[in-house]
């Protein structure tokens, strides 16, 4: 078969050209260490990419969220903390005060500690994050959550608003709690109805935070236990007016029930003392904690009536310590649930790292033996065509 | 008996054959270069012979003719693959810029559309902090620019086919030409002499296949050795020494899209779609397949990140204690009227539903009536597929509406379309261009959520009220503030008045555009309460919502996130490319191997012309020999005759 020379010159150097393309690739291969350059080398292993990388960019996100999570649960975790030293503290003072040896001197100078705590609970109610922001006012966090109002009471100025962050593509995690549900929304007395003395008691009769025996036939109504004589009362519903127990015989000590439920009684009530029975209501702990220091600044009132308060301080500050505690829990439990999903994170974003780098990137050893392969040809390609150029029938003419 | 007076014109017939053939070799020699050249050979033929009584005795050689090695079908092999292998490249170096462009993690959306995601979780992470909204605005803008950046580059490619156009129809046409002036060269060759203008011949192949190279022709030689050459659909470039020049025409709809158009006399059609092949082919196939393409799908990807975040941060609530408004600026689809169009109609496409838009432009068309209905119809033209029809009864109105379908509704009014009036729509072709960020404060960052709900203190039941999601962003109620009063632990009145109304635990309570539930056991006397969410600075519940959508199948039909949508395109354009380059490299082995058939035909190989110059300088130096012997033979027979 003919062939025209300049077919042969022109394969030959397609040849070249042809080689230096292919070892330009495997030279682009190695030294941007991706097997795919551009898409058009594998389009699908390129749109692979750019979804895994958005995968691999997106997990970071989600554990950088985990992080800020972290940060937030663990502020509000010892703030928490410090919340319920503070309530060990009052509770311990309740003790304290309430001891019949105690002259009004000594109770006004605890009532000075329980002031200086119930300040420092208020404080910690309104705590800033690092950005600021009120950790306990719900979605406000810029308004102030507490404040003690002219009229004795406390102010919640924020709202039940909840903040949650996410940290997996499935999964968001609560990182505050309301000012209401720390602190506000705790239920007074046992839980189910508070029990209380009416201040202007002449007796000695002290009364116990009661508790529910029959919760089928226990009614959320308010009572009133008035005494007729030292040893005889009557029960009054307060929410019907209608007296439900009438001329009982007192016995200190002993239960008396009613409405599937029991209080116990114990001292001398006067003549017209009246005890009474509230249902289920709920009390901020700052009010829980101001009751107590003002009972024992007032000094006057009788030593029953201080008991009372005080005893009723106690059960309530346990109430707060035990909402408190309960959250304090949840703060933990999230804590870990963020940790593991911070792990759970880093092993997923690994795994996709390997599947992106089993896609995109170059085989070094199998690239490297390529370049030399495509080296030793190109070389071949480039001394053939000054070999096959040098033969000429006119050298010889 | 021959005489020495032939011998010597023997000889000298030999050495005029032999100059001939040297001549020839040298010639042949000397274009071993040329493009498109054929190796030429001179057919040697013995003179007619003298009849004697004792036989024919030979007169000597002549040189017969000069032909050309040549096959026809070789070179016309060669002339439709150039043709197919340089469309192929171009458009594969065309393509590469593209594919380049999308995926490149400098230049493509990826990196954008990810860090604008990144500074919205930064956003709920920390919704009061300005800088952390600045930083949301400011990526916001960044990914509307590399919208844009992309845009613009697919833009340029266009303006750059309109003038690949327009300069590959002045060389097509200028070919043209000569192609017709060498027609006539070679008719008035052929009709002066039997022989053949081998020269000529070579020179119109080798204008063939430059024009080949532009565009797929097809040719038909005549009787007096003209070709003539037709393109696209059998539209004639040149009959024998006449051209017919194409020109550039504006697209009817879209005046700053070029087209190839043909002129006969003083009326131009537009050819376009039915040229194949070559650079010409190239560009077109080029502007269809991945020009329109992607930008239709990066605009859809801008079309439906701005509509679908639009959305939900209408539902939320800024630092203003005001409703969201738009973040975001949101094209709107084009419609292109046919210059030719007589009617009066103005027609508008609203996107229905970002969705189920596809990545298509539309045609509407009112057809011929039938049957006292006038014909309506809307024309998917990706795939080219009716898809709305419109039959109203006649007389034809002056507005009308059509089914929605792809999630664009298509109307007219202001007047009526004449028969075989067209639009053309296309829903995002803009859409990349047009998205920019509406918001300049970024207090107006609608993290919160509108509404906020609170269960009262003194409530004694258990039931817990939901946080609420918004149904409804323009309900005027909105943001009032309602209560839900418990009258027994099975039914509730809204604002403490009017029916009771039956309670189930979990169930969605809708009122005002919110919804809410409520679970667990209420008692006589609870009051649950839906306010506006006013000073709720650290409430991030909206901007979850927006960072939701990241992931969420929003484009589609619901099969594709934002990423997954610009990913397919970076997939289409990346197979178009490589579809390409295999094409490419297949016709650029076969254009290898018919050139080489071709060339083994008609190729100059300089061993073998070394060789025939060899073999005729002997040849020639015999035929002198003969010259010199039959001087000899005369000077013999003078002497002779001296004595």
């Amino acid at each position: 078969m003919r062939i025209s020379t300049t077919q042969i010159q022109q394969q030959e150097v397609n040849a070249i050209l042809d080689k230096q393309a292919q070892l330009s690739k495997v030279q682009l291969q190695l030294s941007t260490g991706k097997r795919i350059v551009s898409p058009e080398d594998d389009p699908a292993g390129a749109s692979q990419i750019l979804d895994l990388n958005q995968a691999l960019a997106i997990t970071n996100q989600y554990t950088s969220n985990a992080e800020t999570a972290k940060a937030r649960l663990s502020l509000e975790e010892s703030t928490l903390g410090d919340a319920t030293n503070l309530l060990h503290a009052v509770r311990t003072l309740a003790v304290r005060a309430n001891n019949a040896s105690l002259s009004s001197q000594d109770r006004a100078a605890i009532a000075l500690e329980v002031r200086e705590r119930l300040n420092e609970v208020l404080s910690l109610a309104n705590t800033k994050d690092s950005n600021g922001e009120y950790l306990f006012s719900g979605y406000q966090g810029q308004t102030q959550p507490f404040a003690a109002t002219t009229g004795g009471t406390f102010s919640y100025s924020g709202d039940s608003g909840q903040r949650y962050l996410q940290i997996s593509a499935t999964r968001q995690v609560a990182v505050s709690d309301s000012g209401t549900d720390v602190f506000r929304s705790i239920p007074s007395g046992n839980g189910t109805f508070t029990t209380a003395d009416n201040s202007a008691n002449s007796g000695s009769g002290v009364i116990d935070s009661g508790s529910v025996t029959n919760p089928a036939a226990y009614v959320a109504n308010n009572f009133s236990i008035n005494f007729t004589s030292a040893t005889t009362f009557d029960v009054v519903n307060t929410t019907t007016s209608a007296t439900i127990l009438s001329a009982q015989p007192y016995t200190s000590g002993n239960a008396i029930s009613f409405n599937g439920s029991q209080v116990i009684i114990s001292g001398v009530p006067a003549s017209g003392d009246s005890f009474t029975v509230t249902a289920g209501a709920t009390q901020d702990v700052f009010t829980t904690v101001q009751n107590m220091a003002r009972v024992l600044e007032t000094g006057g009132g009788s030593l029953a009536h201080i008991t009372n308060v005080l005893s009723r301080t106690l059960t309530d500050v346990d109430q707060a310590l035990n909402n408190i505690d309960g959250i304090r829990a949840r703060t933990g439990s999230r804590l870990n649930a963020v940790e593991s999903q911070i792990e759970i994170n880093g092993a997923f974003s690994l795994q996709i790292q390997q599947t992106l780098s089993t896609v995109q990137d170059v085989d070094y050893t199998e690239a490297a033996s390529r370049l030399n392969l495509q080296l030793v040809a190109l070389q071949a390609a480039q001394q053939a065509f000054v070999k096959v150029q040098g033969l000429s029938l006119f050298n010889y003419l | 008996m021959a005489n020495s007076g032939d011998v010597l014109g023997i000889g000298v017939s030999g050495l005029l054959a032999f100059q001939r053939s040297l001549a020839t070799t040298s010639h042949n020699i000397s274009n071993v270069n040329t493009a498109g050249y054929s190796r030429q050979l001179v057919d040697l033929a013995a003179r007619a012979p003298v009849a004697s009584g004792n036989g024919y005795i030979g007169t000597g050689v002549e040189a017969s003719t000069v032909r050309r090695a040549y096959d026809g079908f070789l070179t016309a092999q060669v002339r439709t693959t150039t043709s197919s292998s340089s469309q192929l490249d171009n458009y594969y170096s065309l393509a590469s810029q593209v594919d380049n462009l999308l995926a490149d993690s400098n230049t493509g959306l990826s990196p954008t559309l990810q860090s604008f995601f990144n500074a919205l979780q930064g956003v709920a992470n920390d919704p009061s902090s300005l800088p952390a909204r600045d930083v949301l605005l400011s990526s916001g803008q960044g990914l509307t620019d590399r919208f844009h950046f992309i845009d613009q580059q697919l833009a340029d490619q266009r303006s750059s086919v309109n003038s690949r156009l327009q300069n590959t129809v002045t060389e097509i046409n200028s070919l043209a030409t000569a192609l017709a002036n060498v027609n006539d060269d070679i008719a008035t060759a052929l009709g002066a002499s039997s022989q053949t203008p081998n020269d000529l011949l070579d020179q119109r192949d080798e204008l063939l296949n430059q024009l080949a190279q532009r565009v797929s022709v097809t040719t038909v030689t005549q009787d007096n050795g003209a070709v003539n050459v037709f393109i696209g659909n059998g539209q004639s470039l040149v009959i024998g020494t006449q051209t017919n020049a194409l020109t550039i025409a504006n697209n009817v709809f879209d005046p700053t899209r070029s087209e190839v158009a043909y002129v006969i006399g003083s009326s131009t059609s537009i050819i376009s779609d039915n040229l194949t092949g070559g650079t010409l082919g190239s560009a077109l196939d080029f502007r269809r397949q991945i020009l329109d393409t992607a930008q239709n799908a990066l605009g859809r990807v801008a079309t439906g990140l701005a509509t679908t975040f639009n959305a939900q941060h209408l539902e939320g609530l800024d630092l203003n204690n005001a409703l969201g408004a738009n973040f975001f600026t949101v094209g709107t689809p084009d419609v292109l009227v046919n210059s030719a169009n007589t009617g009066s109609a103005t027609v508008a496409a609203v996107i229905a539903s970002v969705n189920s838009l596809t990545t298509s432009d539309y045609r509407l068309q009112r057809n011929a009536d039938s049957g006292g209905n006038a014909n309506y119809t809307l024309t998917r033209l990706t795939d080219n597929s009716v898809v709305t029809t419109y039959t109203p009864v006649l007389p034809a109105a002056a507005t009308g509406t059509l089914s929605t379908v792809d999630g664009l509704t298509v109307s007219w009014s202001g007047g009526t379309l004449a028969v075989g009036d067209s639009f053309l729509i296309r829903p995002t072709r803009a859409g990349a261009e047009d998205i920019s960020v509406a918001l300049t404060d970024s207090r107006k960052i609608a993290a919160a959520a509108p509404i906020r709900t609170t269960a009262t203190l003194a409530n004694t039941g258990t039931a817990d009220i939901s946080t609420g999601e918004v149904l409804d962003a323009t309900n005027a109620s909105l943001l009032t503030t309602t209560t839900l009063n418990f009258t027994s632990a099975t039914t509730y009145q809204i604002n403490g008045a009017g029916a009771a109304i039956a309670y189930t635990s979990g169930a969605n309570i809708d009122l005002n555009g919110w919804r809410v539930q409520i679970t667990g056991t209420p008692a006589a006397g609870d009051v649950f309460t839906i306010s506006k969410n006013t000073g709720g600075v650290s409430d991030n519940r909206n901007a979850l919502l927006l960072g939701a959508l990241q992931s969420q199948l929003t484009l589609g039909s619901s099969s594709s996130s934002y990423q997954g949508a610009y990913s397919q395109v970076v997939a289409d354009v990346g197979s178009l490319t490589h579809q390409a380059d295999i094409g490419r490299k297949a016709q650029a082995g076969l254009l290898s191997q018919v050139s080489e058939a071709r060339s083994a035909v008609a190729g100059v190989n300089l061993d073998e012309e070394a060789a025939n110059l060899v073999r005729l300088q002997q040849a020639y130096q015999a035929s002198a020999q003969v010259i010199s012997i039959a001087s000899n033979l005369f000077q013999t027979l003078l002497d002779v005759t001296r004595r």
